[in-house]
């Protein structure tokens, strides 16, 4: 009974939010040049793209500084050239080597260390910014073999009650607001990974990560899981929606009516919410008593499913 | 030990503590269980070949299923994956790709490294008569042996061999993923093999430290043994880490404690501890495969150009300052773990600061070879690949090292396709230039060179296209250890790339075949190799036949100069040769014997 219900609701849902959306998405575009990195749709992926491509310049102008050194050398200095006699160890050679080590150093490494130090404390991983943002979404996401389950805390903002919206490989968000994710795991680590994001963040059983993004474009995208989880691995693999505001409002509304009569308090293993984490919270703090009995319960059924997969 | 002339107090010294051992005559002490450091050499060459080719034939099938994903293997997929009609399945896949990178790394390369090479050449380069601990060498090899035996084991148990990745992380590694005895017999093997590695550390540390050749200071010991040193306090260091993993691991998985283990299976273990743990093994581990090739690097292109090694110190500091900085540097390995920001910002500054040694080698290598006189034979081919994929893979590194790259790079293609050049190919084509160029001491009898450069071609030809393939998938964007990538929509485009990338592979190891041919032809019908047939001043070469006698040298050599004397004037004027030996008295020059002969 239980189980036809929540077919019902779910199919329900679906429909409902596609009439009120009026969105109906091709699936993600595909990309058309190996040459590049995929599409960025998020707005601070310009800043790894901008660290990548720039130190492209700097590796390719090495390596071929290289090449061409080690070729010339086999050409002019073969075994018709009488070779020098020199340890290469006079006080001027040996200050050659290092000077040119300490450019290359602070030049290419500089300019990685300093850039990325900026990006991390200014964006990736400055999540106290985004926590005060008011226009900022709050998701917790459960990984587990092999799909990724997605927690919203619907209109009375709190996570884990009943009126939360929960979705498996499917999550929305909205165009231009700051997203922030609480991660964990039921069984073993996995790592949520968004390509087109330039992001990525594991989530591990028995801590709550943190990750945050911002989707400057609409439209669909994948997301996948980048640590080895078990046999379906390369299936964990999601869905990841950029509506325009008013549309993701409209779903989430949606969602969260169909969510409520849906509630059931004893199904511990949908219930796998925890309070949100603030950013002074320990990382390493667990989720509270809910999580790790619902993650119990759940966590016997994926065993289960477990040994039927293999 | 200085620059001083020896006195005959040293060389009797010497000759005291270095006793000869009597070559024994039955048949299991002589093949079996030898004390000899050359032969155990040998034992471990060929137990590494033969796990290349294992973890090569596993990386073939990888490569199959990237091409043609879910298609039955051609000729053997039938017998050994019959439940599918003889394609490759998920969890199959997942062994294959697991297996290949810890055998290769602990059963291939280490063993060929190490073991063969570590063994062959450090008594012989620093004028020693055996190992200081030859019984125990000997327990090495046989203790590595065991480990072999065990991987092979785990194979044949049910649900297969380990799965978990290489870097065994749990809780997938514990029983909540990988329930079988095949990972349990693996994680058992990598502790045994950390003991061999150990037994041959502590060996290897001594004999260099206690069994020099009077004159051998240490900043006249080829290149090769202070590479093989310090990868030897690596290993002595940094093995024992891993092995505690291991055990609780294997306490996780058979006697119900919880180190590891949390979650849904209940469980207050900490599963980033071990990742700690493996790394704080597994970043030195990448140094230790690669320490010995520099070494081998820096003596190839001076013995080939013909010229002394460049700021020869200068390279020696460098590879004292990587292996010290190799232990502070692995959390870039978990930035993406939820690891603390700060720690995250050490690891990445420590890591980028690595490039200056590596800056330095580099440097030190070319500047070797300009202006010298260089030999393109077999094992100078293979040392300039070498430095061409290093080169790729250093550079390719320090996008990792860095933070916010790595929040992309983190555990794609891209990552497989750094460490394949740096740790595999470096390794790879290393180690095939060292066994090019101490074949004729090992076997006596020299390589077919026109084989060689097949062989070289196609190594370097290969690595190069398979790896750099690889970075590009990775670059897109593509995962690591994906049974089958194209699930995603934002790799649909990589499919020609992915299968253009095995086309490669597969000739990489088709190539393989001519070292084969070569290797089994030229020890039964090579042409008889010189005393010295490189015409390099070494000690294995200049006092030694090909092969040496048991106990190497009849007369404990003494050493004059350093190992790199290529071109000196003064040595030309007087021999007319533009090498000269180590340990050879040059007209005029004093020498320890002259003082004994006048007492
Ligand atoms: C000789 C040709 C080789 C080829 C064609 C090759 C190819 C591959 C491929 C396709 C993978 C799978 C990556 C994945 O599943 O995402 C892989 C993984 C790996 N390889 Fe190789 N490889 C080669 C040699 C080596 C060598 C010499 C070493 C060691 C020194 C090595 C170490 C590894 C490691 C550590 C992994 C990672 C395994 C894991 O993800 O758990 N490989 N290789
Ligand atoms: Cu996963
Ligand atoms: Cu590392």
């Amino acid at each position: 009974m239980k189980s036809l219900h929540r077919l019902l609701t779910a199919v329900g849902t679906a429909s409902a939010v596609l009439a009120t959306a009026g969105f109906a998405f091709a699936d993600p575009i595909p990309e058309t040049t190996i040459w590049g990195l995929p599409r960025d749709a998020s707005a601070e992926g310009h800043r790894v793209d901008w660290l990548i491509k720039t130190t492209n310049g700097f590796v390719i102008l090495l390596f071929v500084v290289m090449c061409v050194w080690m070729a010339l050398a086999v050409v002019k200095h073969n075994k018709d050239h009488k070779a020098d006699y020199d340890h290469g160890d006079s006080k001027h050679h040996i200050a050659i080597a290092m000077g040119v080590s300490a450019v290359i150093f602070f030049v290419v490494d500089g300019n990685l260390w300093f850039n990325s130090t900026i990006d991390v404390n200014s964006t990736f991983w400055n999540h106290q910014a985004v926590e005060k943002d008011p226009n900022a979404v709050r998701i917790e996401i459960n990984a587990h073999q092999w799909a990724w389950d997605a927690r919203y805390a619907g209109p009375d903002g709190k996570f884990n009650t009943k009126d939360d919206v929960v979705t498996l490989n499917d999550v929305r968000v909205p165009v231009g607001s700051p997203v922030l994710l609480q991660l964990a795991a039921t069984d073993v680590i996995h790592s949520f990974y968004l390509p087109n994001f330039r992001i990525k963040q594991d989530a591990a059983p028995g801590m709550v990560n943190r990750m945050w993004f911002k989707a400057k474009d609409t439209g669909e995208f994948d997301i996948g899981c980048t640590q080895h989880c078990g046999v379906h691995h390369y299936k964990m693999k999601a869905k990841l929606t950029v509506l325009e505001p008013s549309a993701y409002k409209a779903w989430l509304e949606e969602m969260s009516a169909q969510k409520a009569q849906a509630y059931d308090e004893k199904d511990r293993g949908a219930n796998w919410g925890w309070e949100w984490k603030q950013p002074h919270d320990n990382i390493d703090s667990r989720g509270g008593a809910a999580v790790s009995e619902a993650d119990h319960d759940h966590g016997d059924k994926v065993a289960a499913q477990n040994r039927g997969a293999q | 030990m200085s620059d001083r002339v020896m006195t005959k107090a040293d060389i009797e010294a010497a000759e005291h503590l270095q006793h000869a051992h009597v070559e024994p005559k039955d048949f299991i002490s002589r093949y079996i269980f030898s004390i000899d450091h050359k032969y155990i050499g040998k034992q471990f060459l060929w137990a590494g070949l033969l796990f290349l080719l294992f973890g090569g034939l596993l990386a073939m099938l990888i490569r199959w299923q990237w091409a043609f994903p879910a298609q039955p293997v051609p000729v053997v997929g039938k017998s050994l994956f019959p439940q599918s009609g003889g394609a490759i399945t998920p969890p199959a896949y997942n062994t294959l790709f697991t297996m290949h990178g810890l055998i290769m790394v602990f059963f291939a390369i280490t063993p060929l490294m190490i073991g063969a090479f570590g063994n062959y050449t450090i008594p012989l380069l620093i004028g020693a008569r055996d190992m200081a601990f030859p019984k125990l060498n000997m327990y090495s090899f046989w203790t590595f042996a065991l480990s072999q035996c065990l991987v092979i084991a785990s194979f044949f148990v049910e649900l297969g061999s380990a799965a978990a990745g290489w870097t065994t992380y749990p809780p997938l590694s514990t029983n909540v993923g990988t329930p079988g005895n095949g990972q349990s017999l693996v994680v058992l093997a990598l502790f045994v093999t950390g003991v061999a590695s150990i037994m041959g550390a502590v060996n290897y540390i001594t004999t260099v430290i206690r069994f020099r050749a009077p004159g051998m200071t240490w900043f006249r010991m080829p290149a090769t043994v202070w590479g093989l040193w310090l990868t030897s306090i690596l290993n002595l260091l940094f093995v024992p880490v891993l092995g505690s993993a291991g055990i609780l691991l294997l306490f996780d998985r058979h006697f119900g404690t919880q180190f590891f283990v949390t979650g849904a299976a209940g469980g207050i273990g900490d599963p980033i501890l071990f990742q700690h743990l493996f790394w704080i093994f597994g970043h030195p581990e990448v140094y230790i495969l690669i320490l010995p090739v520099w070494g081998f690097l820096i003596d190839f292109m001076s013995f080939f150009a013909r010229k002394p090694a460049y700021w020869y110190k200068g390279s020696v500091y460098a590879m004292i300052a990587v292996s010290v900085l190799s232990a502070v540097v692995y959390g870039h390995h978990m930035f993406v773990s939820g690891m603390s920001p700060l720690l995250g910002q050490a690891f990445m500054l420590l890591t980028l600061v690595i490039s200056v040694p590596a800056e330095i080698l580099f440097l030190n290598w070319l500047h070797t070879m300009w202006k010298g006189s260089i030999r393109l034979t077999v094992p100078m081919l293979f040392a300039l690949g070498t430095v061409f994929v290093f080169g790729l893979g250093g550079l390719t590194g320090i996008y990792l090292g860095t933070i916010s790259t790595d929040l992309y790079l983190h555990d794609t293609m891209w990552v497989v396709g750094h460490f394949h050049l740096t740790m595999a190919s470096a390794a790879f084509l290393g180690s095939f230039g060292a066994l090019y160029f101490w074949f004729p001491k090992m076997y006596g009898r020299m390589t077919n060179e026109t084989l060689g450069k097949v062989h070289f071609w196609f190594s370097v030809i290969g690595v190069t296209a398979v790896f750099c393939g690889q970075l590009l998938a990775g670059y897109n964007g593509q995962q690591r250890r994906l049974y089958d990538p194209f699930q995603y929509t934002y790799i649909q485009h990589l499919r020609d790339l992915n299968k253009y990338t095995s086309y490669f592979a597969f000739a990489l190891g088709l190539g393989q075949l001519s070292f084969v041919v070569n290797f089994f032809y030229s020890i039964f019908a090579g042409k008889k190799a010189d005393k010295n047939p490189w015409d390099v001043g070494t000690l294995e070469w200049t006092e030694c036949e090909s092969p040496p006698v048991y106990h190497n040298f009849d007369k404990v050599p003494i050493v004059l100069r350093g190992p790199h004397e290529y071109n000196n004037p003064d040595v030309l004027a007087k021999t007319g040769r533009d090498w000269v030996g180590q340990s050879e008295q040059l007209p005029g020059e004093e020498h320890g014997l002259d003082a004994i002969a006048a007492e």
